[in-house]
């Protein structure tokens, strides 16, 4: 290696060992990278994944995650209660009650696939770290254990500007613009409605009127409608009309 | 009585010196060493930024039980660490610190000689642990101090007495008082030989094949525990105090300084030993070990020509001066 | 020993029943130096020989001090402490000295050592005795040892007999070189492709 150097440049003797010298002084000049932990909490980065919360009340005993976790570290005992009808008459519902929920962390293996499969976002990351403990027992955290994990879940990290919208607000979106679509053809619906009774009254006022007369001003009432929906929808306004009603069935079902 | 006191005073401060600066040098190290390599170093002993950590050290040692091996050779094995340490404290007895006659412990006459004679005698210490701990890999650390010693003691004598022909004396004072400061470009390879020898037979990175914990556990000193081992510790940084300290008077001019050389001289010597130190502290984080054939091939190759070299120029110079 | 003992006949004249401090303390360096003497050739094990040995030629560098010979004790101290002591350790180690008694350091001819012991240092302690009858240190005055006075006696009076002996150093340094790098191609046409790279590696 060092018979190639040469022609490209010549050597110092013994700028080798000053270079060496110089990348130790420079280091020391250069802030440490030594992590005080016990006396200065690590900054974490978001997401990070300390322990499971489990948020009770959207649980559903489903047992998808206990199904899904690739070391069957999450524990859950259920039963069933019937609860009577809400209306007199009505039939009676069964309903899953949880009793117990727990997470075995000396076998769990952070994954999160418990997190990903969970149907109703009863489970969430926290970035708490600090539960060793000296009993491997103690390591399963049993219910309530893992709901005081919920109260440490930080709020969802702000998105990275020019990432994809998320499919929860894109859903809402979607039902709200069709909601306002809705709303906006139903009015339209009823302006035409109101002209073409105020035009039939005229019509029937006029008795001289033919048929080909009344088709055309319902039909030049239709284009002036829009102007009345824009308001309330916004930009939207001008592609709600164009949608045609029966899309919105099937859609609404997929959010 | 007054000469005793005066006695007894000077050998205190030489003790308290003694014990002082290697752990001064120690610490340095510690805090140096981390931020060299990007860490903190100690921070807890002593609260602040870990000042205390060699203290905590030193009473960790001393809870330590003390073993000696079954199979060893018990006496000796004893003896070691106090052959190996005890000559750092003879020698930082004549090293003069200042101008005045009061600035060093004891005038030697042949300073030079007295120092290197000595030095090679704590050496002993490492063959003596090395042969006596009935372990192979002690018994390599002590062949390889041995090869070291014999290698390196040649150069670092050369470089010696380059320097004693420049000033025409071999007391350190002397040699002092005679100093100029063109004295530092002429032996200036004189006393890059000195120092490098000096770390050579001080076993420091990176001449610390003798010691090489990959290879050989900590070579000599492996079957030491508690404050024997200490003691060995002790002496490798008491060695660094003196030999930097040594360098200082035989190349840098000592007390010698632009300005302030008549009551501040010890500041001097003490600035230019802290520096050296330093060095001391950042070849060892700079550079890896080196191997044992390149050892000998430094120190019979390169350092004893270039010695003699600096010894024939010195000769010219003189004779032209005179 | 024969120090001890022609320094205890130079002080008899000076006042032998009222030694002064130095003198006490050569004399008790002196055994203890004899003592240690004994104990290196007289020990059955290998190391502690040549510890013994430590012993007894710092003890001889402490009489050189005591007889203000500053620059020998130190010269002594180094060379034969430093170095010589060092190889003979290095040495024993490399042949793996055992620790505790070696069965073979015992010599069948002792008697005849001892005798021989004897006789030289009978022969040492007349010559010396015989040499400085009536001459006497002055240890109180000027430093007679001084690497000043040591330098002038050796580079003005001795100059040539030092010269000499620098030469026949020399010769004994050449011969063993000689000595060393011919041995390789000499011992076997095996050994020649294996002392090869060794000798463009030195170089």
């Amino acid at each position: 290696m060092s018979e190639s150097l040469p022609p490209t440049r010549p050597r110092i003797p013994g700028s080798g060992l000053a270079k060496g010298l110089a990348v130790t002084l420079r280091t020391m000049t250069k802030k440490t990278v030594t992590a005080q932990y016990p006396d200065v909490q690590p900054e974490l980065p978001p997401r990070s994944r300390g322990v499971i919360g489990l948020f009770e009340e959207n649980c559903t005993v489903c047992m998808l995650c206990a199904r899904e976790c690739p070391d069957w570290c999450i524990y859950i005992d259920s039963h069933k209660e019937t609860v009577p009808a809400a209306v007199e008459g009505g039939r009676e519902r069964s309903r899953n009650v949880l009793d117990r929920f727990a997470i075995d962390f000396s076998l769990c293996m952070y994954c999160g696939i418990c997190i990903e499969v969970c149907p109703f976002d009863a489970l969430f990351w926290s970035p708490e770290f600090e539960y060793a403990e000296t009993d491997i027992h103690e390591l399963t955290h049993e219910r309530d254990k893992l709901r005081e994990w919920m109260w440490t879940v930080p709020a969802p990290p702000a998105l990275d500007p020019g990432a994809e919208e998320p499919k929860e607000v894109a859903a809402a979106r979607k039902a709200a613009d069709k909601l306002a679509a809705a709303q906006a053809a139903e009015a339209a619906e009823a302006a035409a409605a109101q002209q073409a009774a105020a035009e039939q009254a005229a019509a029937q006022a006029d008795q001289a009127a033919g048929p080909a007369e009344a088709a055309g001003p319902s039909e030049g009432a239709a284009p002036s409608n829009p102007t009345g929906p824009t308001g309330p929808t916004g930009p939207t306004g001008p592609t709600g009309p164009s949608d045609p009603t029966p899309n919105s069935g099937p859609e609404g079902g997929q959010s | 009585m007054n000469d005793a006191l005066d006695v007894a005073v000077r050998l205190v401060v030489v003790f308290v010196v003694f014990l002082v600066l290697p752990l001064v040098v120690g610490q340095t190290e510690h805090k140096v060493m981390a931020h060299m390599q990007g860490r903190l170093g100690p921070m807890y002993a002593g609260g602040f930024h870990g000042w205390a950590q060699l203290v905590a050290d030193g009473v960790k040692f001393a809870q330590k039980e003390d073993i000696v091996p079954a199979a060893a050779d018990r006496r000796i094995f004893q003896l070691a660490p106090a052959v190996a340490l005890l000559p750092y404290l003879l020698v930082l007895v004549v090293i003069p610190i200042g101008p005045s006659e009061g600035a060093v412990g004891q005038v030697v006459d042949a300073g030079i000689f007295f120092v290197l004679a000595v030095m090679g005698v704590g050496v002993l210490g490492s063959l003596m642990a090395g042969w006596a701990s009935a372990n192979k890999f002690s018994l390599l650390g002590g062949l390889r101090t041995a090869a070291q010693l014999l290698a390196y003691e040649l150069p670092m004598l050369l470089a010696a007495a380059s320097v004693a022909m420049a000033a025409g004396t071999v007391s350190l004072p002397g040699i002092l008082n005679a100093f100029h400061w063109w004295w530092l470009p002429w032996q200036i390879v004189g006393a890059l030989v000195f120092f490098v020898a000096g770390l050579a037979e001080l076993q420091r990175p990176p001449f610390d094949m003798p010691v090489a914990d990959s290879e050989i556990i900590f070579g000599a000193y492996t079957e030491y525990t508690g404050l024997r081992f200490a003691l060995f510790l002790l002496a490798e940084y008491a060695g660094i105090v003196v030999l930097c300290g040594l360098t200082t008077v035989l190349f840098l001019g000592g007390w010698h300084g632009p300005w302030g050389a008549d009551g501040l001289g010890w500041v001097w010597t003490l600035l230019k030993t802290a520096v050296l130190a330093f060095v001391v502290i950042w070849l060892r984080v700079s550079y890896p070990r080196l191997r044992e054939d390149q050892l000998q091939k430094l120190a019979w190759t390169t350092l004893i020509p270039l010695a003699l070299a600096q010894i024939a120029l010195t000769g010219i110079v003189k004779v032209a001066i005179s | 020993m024969s120090a001890t003992l022609a320094q205890a006949a130079l002080t008899a004249p000076q006042g032998f029943l009222s030694p002064n401090g130095v003198e006490i303390a050569f004399l008790l360096v002196g055994i203890a130096t004899l003592g240690a003497a004994v104990m290196t050739v007289t020990t059955r094990q290998l190391v502690h020989a040549a510890l013994w040995l430590v012993v007894a030629l710092g003890g001889l560098a402490v009489e050189y001090l005591l007889l203000t010979a500053e620059f020998i004790a130190w010269v002594q101290v180094l060379i034969y402490v430093g170095s010589i002591v060092v190889l003979l350790l290095f040495g024993l180690m490399l042949t793996k000295a055992p620790i505790g008694r070696s069965p073979d350091a015992d010599s069948g001819n002792r008697w005849v050592a001892l005798a021989v012991a004897v006789a030289a240092a009978g022969t040492l302690v007349w010559v010396v005795v015989d040499a400085f009858r009536t001459s006497w240190i002055d240890l109180d005055g000027p430093a007679q040892g001084s690497t000043k006075v040591s330098g002038e006696i050796l580079f003005r009076h001795w100059v040539l007999p030092f010269e000499a002996l620098s030469v026949l150093l020399l010769a004994a340094l050449v011969g063993a070189i000689v000595l060393s790098r011919k041995s390789a191609p000499d011992d076997a046409p095996g050994d020649a492709p294996a002392a090869a790279p060794r000798e463009t590696e030195s170089r």
